[in-house]
């Protein structure tokens, strides 16, 4: 590669359903590892846009390629193809499995060989433990390294142990169902509180941020959840309530795990990173202070540093046993 | 793709005999030529031809076939007035229909035997004794009474100046000069430029594409398409009510002049086009990012108004990237950017437009005192009423300076200028005029007419840069007013402004 160049290339991945993900393919070919990174829930591959910025010497360098992309039906990737087989059931089949799949499906296509580091945060995290639990042989000779920001192994879903949780467990279903047959209405309800609204960021703070998060961490996270649907909001809400792989991590026992969490963390609690490190004994945990759930965005320094450590690992070809 | 040529007429080397006489030369064979020569034509007046540089008559419809082409005016109103097609498949055409017409056309009115094909002009000079334009073309000289140029503007495809773009190994086309036998299935496309060629052609050839990168220096104001097939009861209906088609036309007309008062008069009343520019780009494209960078900066209208509904969902598509950061070079197998990001890419589309200020044919043209038209015009294009320059007797220009459009028909403004230029034409047959030229004076006078009507009008205030303008910063493209003004000052010749010399003299009439 000529130097002072960074190679980009756009990347469609069509899965056999036909739902086409959004890749950026940042790096050579030939660069010793690469690195997938796979966002969260109602976000897009711009919620890694600061920790790809601290890669991105490593790519430039030769010694990374990079693949940022989009989950199905978030940023530019599509839901499945109207015309494949079993559509009519819609949405309600779907689960993070498909996530899962789907990460199989980029790794084939765009990275066929040679080692792997995964990153993943909240549904992004959930998405490699479904890739894990389904293609479990992936896990060691291909790929060599994972971070787990912000997510959980399972448990999401209210215990139903109140009759208030039995409720908002009963309504669930029809509540999506509601939501989805009236995404345009909510969309045009939405577009009332857009994300330079003051009450919207501070919704946005609240809910997913923490104590040191800077107003303009804020709005970035809030303006690339404004740019997500109701579709996808509402599709993967029940599956991110049934996603439950704590008995299925065993393949993540083969490679170098970093798990990283915020203390003020609301969406995915502390406990469910514990639950994570205690399944997964090898793992290495960080609990950051004064953050929520946007790590990526809120100390980007350290997941960095966690991906960094283990693309070390990864290159230098121990792939634990 | 400019010819370089400046072959003096007298140093071809060719034989004396093979020179043609005519009466009228017609340079272009596109709406602007055709219409010239089916007025004359019509009124019995044959002895002309018409030099096409092609092999086929059609001009801007006949050479921009890239995917996806299309006219962004209606084809009730984009079309001949004396020849309209109640057969239109679609309310806003694709290339390949208006091609179809304008062939149909030249054959209905008998004008394709007047055409030299292959017939590319290399040089034209007004030889002053002889009272005649000397034409070389690369089928042979023609000398000929008067000499009308309709080469358009739209004609000479311009390339931009990108360093390394000739070391690229993969294919570079143009968009008016698409190579269809090239297969773009699965490759990693980059296309430069983002006006109305690039519009159209983006969301044509992205599904098909491995990925596309779209290189944008200014984003446009984009506005939905109102197209739709034309239902076969509607064809039925223009067939079997007389003006119904005018009516529509007319109606259409009427609609489009409507947007002059916001572009020349009141820029206020664009807002609500701006407004409908806005929703649109908001309801098609969810991500604020690439929302941003497809947000012009400058007042819609200042730059051509750009009509699509496929254009914004084919940028956000999961295998297509907007680039905004300036090319800084090409290498053999990738663009680079000005922020150190290197695309791999197989083929170039250069949707980078055409000569429009600069028109080539000018540099070709050279009158009395041997200059060319370029030469002439190199602080500015000069003329009186669009259509003829002092120092070139018996030329005309037809879709020369000032007299483009943004929001409506172009074959309006060619059908006013074919009826002047008809009508000198005629007046130097009735006063038996060998000789007919314009005077500095008149040219001065529409001059400040076209500065003082440019003045305040969203093309110089919009706070762009365009090609509507020239390096000068002065509008020599478009026509700053409603287009029936125009035709109105163009109905007749303005025999005023014109210095005649009669038949067998070499002189100047003496003013009455």
């Amino acid at each position: 590669m000529s130097a002072g160049a960074l190679l980009r290339r756009v990347a469609a991945v069509r899965t056999p359903d036909g739902a086409v993900l959004h890749a950026v393919v940042d790096g050579s070919d030939d660069a010793p590892v690469t690195l997938v990174l796979a966002h969260g829930w109602t976000l897009a591959q711009a919620a890694w846009d600061d920790v790809a910025e601290l890669v991105t010497p490593r790519v430039a360098a030769g010694e990374l390629r990079l693949i940022r992309y989009d989950q199905r039906g978030h940023g530019r990737s599509t839901w499945r193809s109207p015309t494949s087989p079993g559509h009519a059931s819609e949405v309600a089949e779907l689960a993070i499995d498909q996530l899962g799949a789907d990460l199989g499906e980029l790794i084939d296509q765009l990275a066929p060989t040679g080692p792997v580091v995964l990153a993943g945060h909240s549904m992004g995290g959930m998405t490699i433990m479904c890739l894990a639990a389904a293609r479990a042989e992936l896990f060691g000779e291909r790929v060599r390294g994972v971070a787990l920001v912000s997510t959980s192994a399972g448990d999401l879903a209210p215990a139903g142990k109140t009759a208030a949780e039995r409720l908002q467990l009963k309504l669930t279903p029809g509540v999506v169902t509601v939501a989805i047959s009236a995404a345009r209405t909510l969309e045009r309800m939405r577009r009332l509180l857009p994300p330079t609204n003051p009450r919207h960021q501070k919704l946005v703070r609240e809910l997913l941020y923490g104590a040191d998060a800077t107003d303009e961490m804020v709005i970035a996270g809030a303006e690339i959840m404004h740019a997500s649907t109701v579709r996808a909001f509402a599709a993967f809400y029940p599956a991110l309530g049934r996603h439950d792989k704590r008995r299925h991590l065993t393949a993540l026992r083969n490679v170098p795990v970093e798990i990283l969490v915020g203390d003020s963390d609301q969406l995915t609690p502390q406990r469910h990173s514990r639950q994570l490190a205690e399944a997964l004994p090898d793992a290495a945990l960080h609990v950051a202070e004064r953050t929520g759930h946007m790590l990526p965005q809120e100390r980007a320094q350290l997941v960095a540093e966690a991906i960094e450590r283990l693309l070390v690992a990864a290159t230098a070809g121990r792939a634990a046993a | 793709m400019t010819s370089t040529l400046e072959t003096h007429p007298t140093d071809s080397g060719r034989p004396a005999g093979a020179v043609r006489e005519v009466s009228v030369a017609i340079i272009g064979s596109g709406f602007a030529g055709l219409g010239m020569a089916i007025a004359l034509e019509r009124r019995g007046q044959t002895d002309f031809v018409v030099l096409e540089r092609a092999d086929d008559v059609g001009g801007t419809w006949r050479d921009n076939t890239y995917p996806g082409a299309a006219c962004d005016v209606q084809s009730n109103l984009y079309s001949f007035s004396f020849a309209q097609n109640p057969d239109w498949g679609r309310s806003y055409s694709e290339q390949p229909e208006i091609q179809a017409y304008l062939q149909a056309t030249a054959d209905r009115f008998d004008v394709r035997r007047h055409c030299v094909f292959g017939a590319d002009v290399t040089a034209a000079r007004w030889d002053d004794a002889a009272q005649r334009w000397l034409v070389s073309t690369t089928a042979g000289e023609f000398r000929a009474r008067v000499l009308i140029s309709a080469a358009g503007a739209l004609a000479d495809p311009a390339c931009p100046d990108i360093p390394g773009l000739d070391t690229f190994a993969g294919t570079v086309m143009h968009s008016a000069r698409w190579n269809s036998s090239h297969d773009l299935t699965g490759e990693r496309v980059a296309v430069i430029g983002t006006g109305a060629s690039a519009v159209q052609l983006v969301p044509a050839i992205q599904p098909i594409v491995a990925s596309i990168a779209v290189y944008q220096r200014t984003p446009a104001w984009v506005v939905p398409r109102t197209d739709h097939p034309v239902q076969p009861w509607t064809r039925r209906l223009y067939r079997l009510v007389p003006g119904l088609q005018n009516a529509i036309r007319g109606f259409l007309y009427l609609f489009r002049e409507f947007l002059v008062i916001g572009m020349a008069k009141n820029r206020r009343f664009l807002e609500p086009v701006e407004r409908l520019a806005k929703a649109h780009l908001h309801r098609q494209v969810r991500d604020p990012k690439l929302r941003r960078a497809l947000t012009p900066d400058y007042t819609i209208g200042c730059k051509r108004i750009l009509i699509s509904n496929d254009y914004f969902p084919a940028v956000a598509a999961p295998n297509a990237e907007l680039v905004t950061a300036g090319l800084a070079e090409i290498r053999p197998h990738s663009v680079v950017t000005t922020d150190g990001v290197e695309r791999p890419t197989e083929t170039i589309v250069l949707a980078t437009g055409f000569h429009v200020t600069d028109l080539p044919i000018a540099g070709k043209i050279r009158g009395r005192d041997g200059r060319t038209l370029a030469d002439v015009w190199s602080h500015g294009m000069g003329s009186n009423r669009s259509t003829a320059v002092a120092g070139f007797p018996n030329l005309f220009l037809l879709v020369g300076p000032n007299v483009g459009v943004g929001h409506t028909s172009m074959v309006y403004m060619i059908e006013s200028q074919v009826a002047y230029v008809d009508d000198a034409l005629k007046t130097m047959d009735a006063e038996g005029l060998a000789v007919l030229e314009t005077t500095l004076e008149a040219q001065e006078a529409w001059r400040s007419l076209i500065a003082r009507k440019s003045r305040g009008t969203v093309w110089l205030a919009g706070g762009c840069a365009s090609w509507y303008l020239d390096r000068h910063g002065h509008n020599t493209t478009l026509w700053p007013d409603f287009t029936f003004r125009f035709r109105k000052l163009t109905r007749t010749l303005d025999r005023e402004n014109y210095v005649g010399i009669p038949a067998g003299t070499q002189h100047p009439e003496v003013a009455a």
